[in-house]
């Protein structure tokens, strides 16, 4: 992270007793090993070996109970070109993703500014803004469904204002999606709100002053000055953004179901229904799951390009 | 939904031979049922307090009348059937489990369900103390591979009060119940709430002899002339009757909900809508009736939940001793008297708590006419597929045929395994 100042060795010291620190070294690489043992055994057994392991039941027709799982080669990908769930709930998420990624971007970015600038009780802000990014998304989900019920929160606050409404938005095919995307902003924004804050405290005064001296103005400033030098957090968050919102899970699952009419099924909760709710499927939950993988690295690459390029003073 | 909840027996004890195996896991040798020894972990759905309370409850009787038999129960909260899928994968299920359709549908074709047959005759359970539907779900091959331990059924109910009011005397025919529904629609007020819910709707399709799959469940019927006679049917109240609407446009989130709200004046509900009633609404006065002869035949639907056995467990004789009690009389008489769900045993039906309250009395005796409700390996998608015609023709975005034409594409694709 940009944040991070990692102190560099002074070189002199290094060169001067080489003799010495080659003995040293063999140790302190033999405890550097034990140090990271136990996240690489996490790593290879739980993550990697895992990956492998989905890859090659993606190219079989396997179920979880049965002793023959035969090879069907490319047959899982080639169905999901044309199976309509998978095509469903990659426009869900890709819609979901879009909207999520671009406001709570810019919603985070917004608060952060607003907590950097000088305003009255800003402690207080910092600590009640970021409390949804606390609580367990679980719980938020649970609270939201009470929130969205035809009787709920929503409908009575907007009952207060004079707009009386019984909709039920997660039964609603054009709502439900919108609810959980409002949920999500809702959720993370403040999350990367506080990593834009770390960054703008990073952002030299002087830049600022000397922008002041040429008679810039606060908005020429955000947008010549913050957001440019910002371009590596930007990227950060908005990687972080697109991973997190295409593998959107908990929300649907506990709210939604991926309903009304698939309207908010997404591409993580019908790999796990394919996974443990059919027989016989959970090839085309690998291979759903290995294309997930790769649209989220293609996307996270593609973003690198646009957003993270060197920007000269 | 799901209604699992327990039952069973406690039957006279087999043979009085001595016993050839004593102690350690093994029991085969035993012939006395007091002298057969192991260690059991037991799976429930935990996911009502209540309802878990009393499956600890009577697998600590359980213990009591068989004390060489230790009982380790696992409760399993939520998601019942991915967790025992995970653990059968793993070769680390539970001894004795809850079978639900569910489970049975992906756990009975891999052979990992134990075949009770031969224990039956063995330790005494004879399939006839059964309701003969409730037997049938868990059969596969001519194997019983798990025992019914309790049920649950669809009956019309209506609010008495209600149709007092409206002059209406108790329906007793379909014909009866449209003309009340339009009779009772007042305001937010509606005669009926039918749900977009294939586990209401598929009682309607039966009865107009139409069926989600073929006989020999190699692929879907869904758009049949009777099926799209039956949803035109089902949705014609709220559609053309306008007395009939979605729970949640009623502000309520299931049909229970609405009826004790007061908001529907009938609702076709199971056996948990009275414990429901008498906890949430218990001013609301309300009758039942079955449900009348639909064009071609009476029905109704079965939800039904089984105990049985891995068919890896190092105990089996202990593990069908088990069922046997949990299936028996002792237990599903405590069962009955709960309110919980109604008893799978016919020996019940004159009990008193059955014969002295008519609803229950209409819901134990719809089991004769009722089919159980459950579709096989790809049941999850195929009611997917059902709940998308139903939703889309309740919600007016879709005319019925184009609903079931799709319904029964994607149910037919998902036969094949797409």
């Amino acid at each position: 992270m940009a944040v991070t100042v990692a102190p560099n060795a002074p070189a002199v010291t290094a060169k001067g007793s080489r003799r010495k620190r080659g003995g040293m070294a063999i140790a302190e690489r033999r405890a550097g090993l034990l140090f990271v043992t136990p996240y690489l055994l996490y790593f290879l057994i739980l993550q990697l070996a895992a990956l492998a392991f989905a890859i090659w039941v993606s190219f079989h027709h396997y179920d979880l109970l049965a002793l023959d799982n035969p090879w069907v080669g490319l047959r899982n990908y080639a169905r999901l070109t044309v199976n309509q769930d998978f095509l469903i709930a990659m426009r869900n998420t890709t819609e979901y993703a879009v909207v999520v990624v671009i406001l709570q971007t810019v919603f985070a970015l917004l608060l952060a500014v607003l907590l950097d600038s000088k305003i009255k009780g800003r402690n207080f802000f910092r600590s009640t803004w970021y409390t949804p990014s606390i609580a367990s998304s679980v719980v938020i989900s649970m609270v939201f469904l009470y929130v969205y019920h035809p009787t709920g929160l929503l409908n009575s606050i907007l009952g207060l204002v004079g707009i009386h409404t019984s909709e039920a938005y997660l039964e609603s095919t054009t709502w439900a999606l919108p609810a959980l995307m409002f949920l999500a902003i809702w959720t993370t924004a403040p999350t990367f709100m506080l990593m834009f804050l770390a960054a703008l405290q990073d952002i030299p005064k002087e830049v600022y002053e000397a922008a002041a001296v040429d008679g810039a103005s606060g908005v020429r400033k955000l947008f010549s000055i913050t957001i440019p030098l910002l371009r590596p957090i930007i990227f950060l968050v908005v990687s972080l953004g697109i991973i997190g919102c295409f593998q959107v899970f908990d929300q649907m699952f506990i709210m939604t179901s991926g309903g009304p009419l698939k309207a908010t099924l997404s591409v993580a909760l019908l790999i796990y229904d394919n996974l443990f709710h059919d027989v016989g499927t959970v090839g085309v939950a690998c291979a759903e799951a290995i294309v997930l993988g790769l649209v989220i690295f293609a996307l996270t690459l593609i973003s690198r390009r646009v957003i993270d390029t060197k920007i000269e003073y | 939904m799901r209604s699992m909840r327990l039952g069973v027996v406690l039957a006279a004890v087999g043979s009085v031979l001595l016993a050839a195996c004593g102690g350690g896991s093994t029991s085969s040798g035993a012939s006395n049922a007091a002298d057969v020894t192991a260690t059991l972990r037991a799976a429930n759905w935990g996911g009502n307090p209540t309802e878990n309370a009393l499956v600890k409850k009577y697998e600590a009787d359980f213990m009591t009348a068989y004390p060489k038999i230790k009982i380790t129960q696992e409760e399993i909260p939520t998601n019942f059937e991915d967790k025992i899928k995970t653990e059968m994968s793993a070769n680390n299920e539970p001894d004795a489990m809850y079978v639900s359709t569910a489970l049975m549908n992906f756990a009975a074709p891999a052979g990992r369900l134990l075949d009770l047959t031969p224990l039956m005759s063995k330790w005494g359970v004879s399939a006839d103390e059964y309701i003969p539907t409730l037997m049938t779900p868990w059969q596969l091959n001519g194997k019983q591979l798990a025992l019914p331990k309790d049920f649950g059924d669809l009956v019309l109910f209506y609010n008495k009060s209600m149709f007092s009011a409206a002059g209406l005397s108790t329906p007793t025919s379909w014909d009866d119940i449209k003309a009340d529904a339009k009779k009772l629609t007042t305001g937010t007020v509606k005669g009926l709430s039918l749900p977009a819910d294939a586990a209401r709707f598929d009682a309607f399709l039966l009865g107009f002899g139409g069926n989600v799959l073929s006989s020999d469940k190699t692929k879907a019927v869904l758009n049949s002339q009777q099926a799209q006679d039956a949803l035109s049917y089902y949705s014609s109240f709220q559609l053309q009757d306008k007395s009939s609407a979605l729970p949640d446009t009623l502000g309520a989130t299931w049909p229970g909900d609405a009826f004790g709200k007061q908001k529907a004046a009938m609702v076709i509900e199971g056996g948990w809508l009275i414990p429901y009633m008498h906890d949430t609404y218990p001013t609301v006065q309300y009758g039942s009736i079955k449900l009348p002869k639909f064009p071609v035949k009476q029905s109704s639907l079965l939800f039904t939940n089984g105990w049985g056995c891995s068919a890896k467990t190092k105990n089996p004789d202990a593990c069908m001793i088990f069922v046997k009690y949990m299936t028996g009389k002792v237990v599903q008489q405590q069962v009955l008297q709960s309110g919980f769900a109604l008893p799978s045993r016919k020996d019940l039906g004159s009990d008193p708590a059955i014969t002295a309250n008519p609803d229950v009395k209409n819901l134990f005796d719809s089991a004769t006419f009722a089919t159980a409700w459950t579709f096989g390996p790809h049941e999850s998608k195929i009611n997917d597929a059902q709940n998308a015609a139903l939703q889309s023709v309740l919600l007016g975005k879709s005319d019925v045929k184009t609903a079931l034409d799709k319904a029964e594409a994607d149910a037919t694709a998902a036969l094949s395994g797409g």
